[in-house]
């Protein structure tokens, strides 16, 4: 630890209008190590990343990369000097294939001087090897899952040879078996005297793959510490400057009758889509007041189920039986899904479940139009209310419902959908990755509301990459394997190797 | 290959001048850029009306811009593109565009004029039928996009050339004059009301333009239809995911646009005394620069139907207060792209928030 640090930031500080979003901030990341940065969203954990990456150019304070000050032009400035970044909102081009993505702006060219598509093709195939994806670099990106993506992105940012990786949530996208394989690619960085920043939300990660913890709350640091030595309540502790008991909830009611019934259920697309995996016999049933989670590796086939309870995954020729109350149930689209009282909060929430660029209260009230309207007018006193009760109910920190619902900070947005989707009274909550890119205090508010819920006698499905996530929420756990259900664990026999035994389908046929 | 680029690393980094933010205001002002951004087009509208009284001619003593006679020509004027530019201003704001209005116009004009003179029909009827063939064209369009998934900009531009063909094949390629009277090839005297104004003021026309305008307005802004247009235009996805109707707001919104299209066409006729097949070329391009003018983002998603209103009069003021200061045609094209680019500059410059 003599040698000098590879970046030195000093009183780094960056206010927008009135709004300190950081103050005074120093950050040091030494070679070869993973310093990890916590914080709860709106911390300033993205404007300092942004300071150091070169998207924000007007800042206080200073940075030195290896003792040298630096003040970078734009993110490509900062990119020759040796940082790259792995954005949490995935930039690709989804018109571009994997490959063109990954090299995009630095074509290898041959010597005619056109793109030598091969060797860019080859590179990118082995960038996402040493990732363990096994994509086709000339699928366009567009095609892929937000997980795949995520690995596209995470392939480009090691294909830059940076000395300085900043990661910033980089496996809010990713199944267990993917953010393994990238934790064994970070410790081969480590070794290769790669410095890295990592930002995650997810505290058994930090404790795993940080070397250091610097954690800011309200645009300032917090403390500093070291993971092999502190507490996990330490850290939420100076994370959210209270502490955080039972992030979990414990005892629950006796689930009621069976609400969804779903046997045998397999679709046969009229064109398969590469990088969809369709239900391909499914059975499960989720009880009214019952939360089943529904876990799989990424292609499972978690996100094409969901979408096929709901109505709007791709068309094609269904087999198999799917009952609401015993009463057979087959969607044509969304809206009769959400007639029969079926919900749905979709993954990827910036690009299927909000309308960013409209106010907070056009996005609540969207699904339940048709019950604050008389002969087609808006009551607008009606929607007023109910916004504002929903907003309420709910917890929504917004500076008001007018407001732009891109301005809310990623939690909050999640809460909006949530919001809107409660609005139509489901029976049956279909969520896939309800707190994907959401910060602890929201991720726990948003496991009480779910436990509310379902004591309220709502039957939900929940979809998510988190075993964490699932083995303290659920009462049961299905786990899919290439569009199947091979595995379903009560939450007495459910543990994380026999979810991911299962998930792996090891020895599916065997025990089944 | 990893040593820094010596560029990127400034030495002596204070010597770059900081760069200063343009807007930076409290809260209070901030509402008020906000609604200047908003209305842009009413203050735009407001500007080039103060500006045309300063450069009007004046004859006798009087502004020959302000006389009642002027005024009454220029909304005349604008009617037919306003209510062309109503119905596009849905269609935008779903996040499409409609390239066949003009053509729907000449067909609608051929279609008024054929069926009362050679057909002899009345006017209800003749009326009835030529806004229906509108509204089922422009419902074909729409849902040849929502069923096929084929851009709007593709399938309307087949659209102009389908509806401009089908009007020279009715009309035989001419256009076909009409007569008023009770005689044969003589259209009812009543049709001609559309070339008159009432009380000798406001023209007809310009009567139902405001008409179709107001009740755009007020269904735009307190309709759950309305709110699923927005919806659509800001992220569809996210509007099928929520139960929004996709295919049949679509399909609808095309069918507004065509019956809107039919209206000006059945006005035009009146209005000319003719219906040609050539009639209401170029109009398509004229109705989306006043909704652009309009503040309405081609994006889709964000707009309003008064900006669209105040559009199309700006438009209309600024081709007349050129005309009367003889201004060459070609210049008045050259005017009205800058005008165009203006507007649309403006918005970008709209700080987002609200």
């Amino acid at each position: 630890m003599t040698e000098r640090p590879l970046v030195r930031m000093t009183g780094i500080g960056k206010r927008f209008g009135g709004v300190h979003a950081c103050r005074d901030i120093d950050l040091t990341v030494r070679a070869g190590e993973v310093h990890a940065l916590l914080g709860e969203n709106g911390a300033g954990k993205s404007t300092l990343i942004n300071v150091l990456s070169g998207v924000i150019t007007e800042y206080d304070g200073a940075i030195e990369l290896e003792g040298r000050p630096v003040s970078f032009a734009g993110p490509s400035d900062a990119q020759r000097a040796g940082i790259a970044t792995i954005h949490q909102e995935l930039d690709l081009v989804a018109g571009l294939s994997i490959a063109e993505n990954m090299f995009l702006g630095r074509e290898p060219r041959t010597r005619l001087g056109t793109v030598d598509i091969r060797r860019m093709r080859r590179q990118a195939t082995d960038h996402l090897r040493a990732l363990g994806a096994d994509l086709d670099p000339r699928r366009l990106v567009g095609s892929l899952r937000v997980g795949e993506q995520q690995l596209v992105e995470i392939g480009r940012a090691l294909s830059l040879d940076a000395r300085v990786l900043i990661m910033d949530e980089p496996t809010a996208a990713l199944a267990d078996a993917e953010v393994e394989r990238l934790f064994a690619t970070i410790a081969e960085l480590r070794r290769a005297g790669v410095g890295i920043v990592y930002i995650s939300h997810r505290m058994a990660e930090i404790e795993v793959v940080a070397d250091r913890v610097t954690v800011l709350r309200n645009g300032s640091v917090a403390g500093s510490v070291d993971p092999k030595t502190a507490s996990r309540d330490d850290i939420i502790q100076l994370m959210v400057g209270r502490s955080v008991d039972a992030l979990f909830g414990e005892g629950r009611n006796e689930p009621g009758d069976v609400l969804l019934d779903v046997h045998g259920l397999a679709v046969t697309p009229r064109r398969p889509t590469p990088g969809r995996t369709e239900p391909a016999g499914v059975d499960l049933s989720v009880r009214a007041g019952e939360i089943v989670g529904l876990a799989g590796l990424m292609g499972a086939g978690r996100t094409e189920l969901l979408e096929t309870l709901f109505g709007a995954g791709g068309s094609g020729r269904r087999a198999g039986q799917v009952t609401i109350d015993g009463r057979p149930y087959r969607p044509h689209g969304p809206r009769s899904a959400l007639a029969r009282g079926v919900a749905f909060v979709p993954e990827d929430r910036r690009g299927a479940g909000l309308m960013l660029e409209h106010s907070v209260t056009d996005n609540v009230v969207l699904s339940a139009l048709s019950t604050l309207t008389t002969l087609g007018l808006v009551r607008r006193q009606a929607v007023k209310r109910t916004v504002a009760g929903q907003l309420s109910a709910l917890a929504v920190k917004a500076a008001s419902p007018a407001v732009a619902t891109a301005t809310l900070s990623g939690g909050n947005q999640q809460k909006v959908v949530f919001a809107k989707q409660l609005l139509t009274r489901p029976r049956l909550l279909l969520l896939d990755e309800p707190t994907r890119g959401v910060d602890i205090g929201a991720k726990a508010e948003i496991y009480r509301l779910l436990h509310q819920l379902a004591d309220t006698g709502m039957a939900i499905l929940l979809a998510s990459s988190e075993l964490p996530e699932l083995l303290s929420l659920c009462d049961r756990v299905v786990v899919l394997h290439r569009g199947r259900t091979v595995a379903a664990l009560p939450r007495a026999s459910a543990t994380q190797q026999a979810i991911l035994a299962a998930a792996n389908g090891d020895d599916a046929k065997e025990t089944r | 290959m990893n040593s820094p680029n010596p560029t990127a690393v400034a030495e002596a980094p204070p010597e770059t001048p900081p760069r200063r933010r343009p807007i930076r205001l409290p809260q209070d002002r901030h509402a008020i850029v906000d609604s200047f951004f908003r209305f842009q087009s009413l203050f735009g509208l407001v500007a080039v009306f103060v500006i045309a009284i300063a450069v009007s001619p004046v004859r006798n003593g009087e502004s020959v811009f302000l006389s009642s006679g002027n005024l009454a020509n220029i909304v005349r004027a604008v009617s037919e593109i306003g209510i062309i530019a109503v119905g596009m201003t849905f269609v935008i704001l779903i996040g499409g565009i409609d390239l066949s209005v003009g053509a729907v116009l000449g067909l609608a004009a051929v279609g008024s004029a054929t069926l009362m003179v050679d057909s002899g029909m009345a006017i209800m009827p003749t009326v009835l039928i030529v806004l229906f063939i509108g509204t089922a064209f422009g419902a074909t369009q729409g849902a040849i996009v929502a069923r096929l998934g084929i851009q709007s900009f593709i399938v309307t531009l087949a659209g102009l050339q389908a509806a401009r063909g089908i009007a020279r094949m009715w009309s035989g390629g001419l256009g076909i004059p009409i007569a008023y009277g009770d005689g044969p090839q003589e259209a009812p005297q009543a049709f001609s009301m559309l070339s008159g104004s009432i009380n000798g003021i406001l023209p007809v026309p310009a009567l139902l333009f405001l008409a179709i305008g107001v009740g755009a307005l007020l269904v735009l802004r307190s309709t759950a239809f309305a709110r699923h247009v927005y919806a659509i235009g800001g992220n569809e996805k996210a509007a099928r995911l929520s139960g929004v109707p996709v295919r049949r707001v679509r399909i609808t919104v095309f069918a507004i646009s065509g019956l809107l299209a039919a209206l000006a066409g059945i006005i035009h006729a009146g209005q000319l005394n003719q219906g040609s097949p050539n009639d209401g070329a170029g109009y398509e391009l004229d109705a989306i620069a006043a909704v652009v003018i309009g503040g309405t983002s081609l994006a889709g998603g964000s707009g309003s139907m008064g900006g669209t209103i105040a559009g199309a009069l700006l438009l209309g003021i600024l081709n007349n207060i050129l005309a009367l200061n003889n201004i060459d045609a070609n210049v008045q094209l050259v005017v009205k792209g800058l005008v165009i680019v203006a507007a649309a500059a403006l918005q970008k410059l709209r700080p987002r928030i609200a």
